[in-house]
């Protein structure tokens, strides 16, 4: 089955015909690969949550339509019809643990699945896998959610999206208020997530570190609309660019551009990460045996 | 969710909007009961022109005052259907049992349904030229002769322009958790009574889960900061009598006279 997403000339105006109006999305057209890893940046009001919110149905399109999972949605699809997309589409929205409500982790993990039909003892199994998948401790399971740690609460939530066994994972900034290492650890797990079940990922992220380490693609949004599609080495390559739109390098790579500039160096590629930066400054390390 | 008027302001520098809150929000009030003096078509006619003469001075276009009838047009449909069919005397030009369609009927409907756009009309000119927290603080200030008789003026007034400071953020919070549990297959829109109930406990718990949290945030915040209660605070925002509320003021009292005027003539 073909999962890729398809944006055709969507606007989506919110509050139309009212004083209010205001146009949040115009003209965004692109495409997305199934099974690749697209990281959606920009500056807050750009558009980024308005467009997400379309890939699993929370919003039509006030013009223009949007294919996911070869359904087409327009403005006048119908509610009942979404329902079924939303199966597909696993969205965890920015600061997901507003969203636990239930008596125990373990419940709440499996409403979700329970919401889409599963027989109960089917989404416990599932809901104790998704726990283990996001490494929450057996012996949380039975308690409320509300006696937990904000970063635990924030495992709970992300396992209540994996329990739905998405095709499509939408990543709304997941590690937000997380400490470096909660973050390190979620956002190895929805990498580790996408190769072994080869699931379409989306993120949406400020941090241009996780963009230049996970993301094939990057798309950048601007008051509503797609300036840029490409790859993060193309994207980070036009440092001037990117200060023209206030958007941030990777550390890795900004470091790189002022070696080059000082120490007068020269890299093959421009280092993304830290292991590439570290790759290219071993060239010229001294091999072994020469002085 | 967004399409709520109800306590939305529109900033402007018109007339109205840098009236006194204290005297729009007395004189709203004043309107209201002046209204009720109201009784002929001359009446009407006339606190029509005045609505319109306080529109046409806050600058603001019309549409939002019809967004404002818009929430309440079926109990006032309602309202003026009971008038017409109830009302007796006059010519009777339908009668069927109890129902009859008289022309006092006719005209009283449609009395009551200008007096219920009009005073609505003046509330959503009153919310849309005054912030929410001024007028809190003009509540504040016109209640304090009740501090004599122990009334809790300056706790209530607190309570008051909290609350409507986070009437806005609840909303986008109960948003944001009704789209988080529709992602999670949550059907708000559809299903039986029974069915639709039961949607709502995952909206509402998190919500007063987090209403809980950020009032104790809220505390903490405000005693960090030094709060210890109403007593020996000053005041940020002091409110200025001008020469324009005094105007107002005087106009709304010839207002008066002419309606008493009217209505026997």
């Amino acid at each position: 089955m073909d999962l890729s997403i398809n944006f055709k000339q969507v606007t989506h105006t919110y509050q139309p015909e009212s004083p209010f109006a205001h146009q949040a999305l115009q003209g965004v057209s692109f495409t997305i690969q199934e099974h690749s890893y697209t990281a959606i940046i920009g500056h807050t009001g750009s558009g980024k949550s308005t467009l997400i919110q379309h890939l699993n149905g929370l919003l039509r399109p006030t013009s223009g339509e949007v294919v996911v999972n070869q359904q087409t949605i327009t403005a006048n699809t119908s509610n009942k019809a979404l329902i079924n997309l939303r199966r597909k589409v696993g969205v965890v929205f920015q600061f997901p643990e507003a969203q636990l409500f239930e008596e125990t982790v373990l419940k709440d993990i499996a409403f979700a699945p329970r919401n889409f039909g599963m027989a109960a003892d089917q989404a416990e199994k599932i809901a104790r896998k998704a726990a283990s998948m996001v490494q929450l401790p057996q012996t949380v399971l039975k308690k409320s959610p509300f006696e937990l740690s904000g970063g635990q609460m924030r495992r709970v939530a992300i396992a209540g999206i994996l329990a739905m066994q998405p095709q499509i994972l939408v990543l709304d900034e997941p590690t937000a208020g997380l400490d470096p290492r909660g973050h390190q650890e979620i956002m190895d797990l929805f990498a580790q997530l996408k190769r072994e079940q080869n699931l379409t990922v989306i993120l949406v992220s400020h941090q241009m570190d996780d963009v230049a380490l996970y993301a094939d693609q990057v798309i950048v949004l601007e008051e509503g609309k797609v300036i840029a599609q490409q790859t993060p080495r193309e994207l980070f390559n036009r440092p001037k660019w990117l200060r023209q739109h206030h958007l941030d390098l990777p550390h890795a790579a900004k470091f790189a551009f002022d070696l080059e500039k000082q120490a007068n160096l020269k890299f093959e590629q421009l280092p993304l990460t830290e292991d590439e930066l570290a790759d290219e400054l071993a060239k010229y390390l001294p091999k072994e045996g020469e002085q | 969710m967004n399409k709520v008027l109800l306590g939305r302001y529109l900033p402007g520098s018109s007339f109205i909007h840098r009236l006194d809150p204290r005297s729009k929000l007395v004189l709203s009030f004043y309107f209201i009961i002046v209204i009720f003096l109201a009784n002929n078509w001359s009446t009407y006619l006339f606190m029509l022109f005045v609505v319109a003469g306080c529109i046409l001075l806050a600058q603001i276009k019309l549409g939002f005052f019809w967004k404002g009838v818009q929430p309440l047009i079926w109990l006032i449909l309602f309202t003026v259907l009971l008038q017409i069919l109830f009302s007796r005397g006059g010519t009777i030009f339908w009668q069927w049992g109890p129902f009859s369609l008289t022309q006092t009927g006719i005209v009283s409907g449609i009395y009551v349904f200008f007096r219920f756009v009009l005073i609505i009309f003046m509330s959503t000119l009153l919310t849309l030229t005054t912030p929410p927290l001024e007028i809190a603080g003009a509540l504040e200030s016109l209640l304090k002769p009740l501090k004599k008789i122990h009334f809790p003026v300056y706790e209530v007034s607190l309570m008051l322009s909290i609350a409507l400071r986070f009437v806005p953020t609840l909303i986008d919070e109960a948003a944001k958790i009704m789209n988080a549990q529709r992602s999670r297959g949550v059907n708000f829109d559809s299903g039986s009574l029974r069915q639709r109930l039961n949607a709502v406990v995952p909206l509402l718990i998190p919500l007063f889960v987090s209403a809980f949290n950020r009032a104790e945030d809220l505390a903490t915040a405000m005693e960090a900061r030094g709060y210890h209660g109403g007593e020996g605070r000053t005041k940020y925002r002091i409110n200025q009598w001008h020469l324009r509320d005094t105007v107002s003021v005087v106009f709304f009292l010839l207002v008066t006279i002419v309606m008493i005027l009217l209505r026997t003539w």
